[in-house]
C-alpha cells in the first residue's frame, strides 16, 4: 500500500514522503521537498538504506544511516521525517 | 584580495547550471580564483532543487506550451521560475579566508553580498536564515548552497520582477482547492526590485549593484574576466550530458 503525506515542518521546510508498505516491511520510501541536506549523495545513500526494513525501525534506520554518511540537514531533521512516517503508518488497514 | 568577476549574460537554464559546474571545478583544481558570476535566463527555466520531485512539483505540459525550459539543480531548496532575475553563483574554496566552515554561517556571509547589493539600490534588505533575503518582510533573493570537491557553491536570484500568477501556471500545488489562497499567500510574502523601486531595474543596472554589494560585503576587489575556453566548454558538456538529460532532470519523480 503506498502512504503519502505532505508536511510543512515546523521552523522547517516542506516534506514530501511517500512509502510503499508491504506486510510491514518499507518496500519503498521517497524523501523529497525543498529541504537542504549535506553532502547530498550522502542523503541519497541513507535513504535507499532504508528499503526492506521493517516500518518500525524507519526512526533509528533513517537516523544512524544519516549520522554514518556524516548528513547535516537544514529545514528537516531525521526525527521530524519519522514522526510523519509514523503519523502515515496509521492509514494502513488493521493487521 | 580579488575574486574574479564573470559576467555571462542570458543563456539556456541546462547551461547555465552547467557552467556554475564546471568553476565549481575550475575553482577546486586550482584553475581559477574565487569567482563570482552574474547572469540571466533565456529562455525562462524553472529550476528543481535537487530533493524534489520532478512530476511532484512542475506542470511539463504546461512549461512546453509556454516555451519554458525544466532543469534540475545540484543544490537543495525550492522550485524557482527564472525569468525576470539577476542570477549569481559564488564559488570558493572551503579553505578560503572568506569561507565559513557551517552551512548558516556561509548564508549568512554570503547572502551579505545580495544585501549590500539591495543597499546600492536604496533598498533595506535583510538575510532570513536560511536562506533566504527580504525587503520590507517579503522574500526578493533565494539562495542554495552545496560543497563539493572542498569548495562552496552558492547560487541565488534577485527578482527584478515576478507574475506570481504565470509562476503557478507552471509549478504544481499540493492541493488544487487550495491554490488561490496560496497564490494569494506568496503574492503577499514575494516581491520584487521593481515592486519596490517603482521603476524597471534591468540586467546590466542590477548586475553592476550587485557585484559592488558582494565586493563590499565580503571585503573583495572583483577582477572583470571572461570564462576561459575550457570552462565553456566543460560547462556545454555538462549542460548535455547532465542537466539537459531526463536522467537527471527526473532521478526523482
Amino acid at each position: 500500500m503506498t502512504l503519502r503525506r505532505i508536511v510543512k515542518i515546523p521552523a522547517g521546510k516542506l516534506l514530501k514522503l511517500t512509502a510503499d508498505v508491504e506486510n510491514g516491511v518499507l518496500k519503498s520510501v521517497a524523501v523529497r521537498g525543498d529541504f537542504f541536506a549535506h553532502p547530498e549523495e550522502g542523503f541519497d545513500r541513507a535513504e535507499e538504506s532504508l528499503v526492506d526494513i521493517p516500518v518500525g525501525e524507519f526512526r533509528s534506520a533513517f537516523s544512524a544511516a544519516l549520522a554514518r554518511e556524516g548528513v547535516e540537514l537544514f529545514g528537516l531533521s531525521a526525527d521530524a521525517a519519522a514522526d510523519v512516517f509514523e503519523e502515515m503508518l496509521h492509514d494502513l488497514p488493521p493487521a | 584580495m580579488t575574486f574574479r568577476l564573470l559576467e555571462t549574460g542570458v543563456s539556456p537554464g541546462a547551461f547555465n547550471m552547467g557552467l556554475d559546474e564546471a568553476i565549481l571545478g575550475a575553482v577546486a583544481e586550482g584553475r581559477q580564483p574565487p569567482t563570482l558570476r552574474l547572469y540571466g535566463w533565456n529562455p525562462p527555466t524553472v529550476t528543481l532543487g535537487y530533493f524534489q520531485g520532478l512530476d511532484e512539483e512542475v506542470d511539463r505540459e504546461a512549461c512546453a506550451r509556454m516555451g519554458v525550459d525544466v532543469v534540475r539543480r545540484i543544490t537543495g531548496g525550492g522550485a524557482v521560475f527564472h525569468d525576470a532575475e539577476l542570477t549569481y553563483s559564488i564559488v570558493l574554496p572551503e579553505s578560503h579566508p572568506r569561507a565559513r566552515p557551517g552551512i548558516l554561517d556561509s548564508y549568512r556571509v554570503l547572502c551579505a553580498g545580495v544585501v549590500e547589493g539591495l543597499a546600492r539600490l536604496g533598498l533595506s534588505g535583510e538575510f532570513a536564515p536560511i536562506n533566504d533575503v527580504l525587503v520590507g518582510g517579503r522574500k526578493v533573493s533565494g539562495n542554495a548552497q552545496t560543497r563539493k570537491r572542498g569548495c562552496i557553491l552558492q547560487h541565488g536570484t534577485i527578482l527584478l520582477d515576478v507574475d506570481v500568477d504565470r509562476m503557478f501556471a507552471l509549478l504544481k500545488v499540493p492541493s488544487e482547492k487550495m491554490k488561490g489562497k496560496l497564490i494569494e499567500d506568496v503574492k503577499q510574502r514575494v516581491t520584487s526590485l521593481r515592486h519596490q523601486l517603482g521603476r524597471s531595474v534591468g540586467l546590466p543596472e542590477a548586475a553592476a549593484a550587485f557585484a559592488a554589494g558582494f565586493a563590499a560585503a565580503l571585503d573583495v576587489v572583483l577582477d572583470p574576466a571572461q570564462p576561459s575556453p575550457e570552462e565553456l566548454e566543460e560547462g556545454r558538456r555538462i549542460a548535455r550530458e547532465k542537466y539537459g538529460t531526463e536522467a537527471w532532470t527526473g532521478r526523482r519523480k
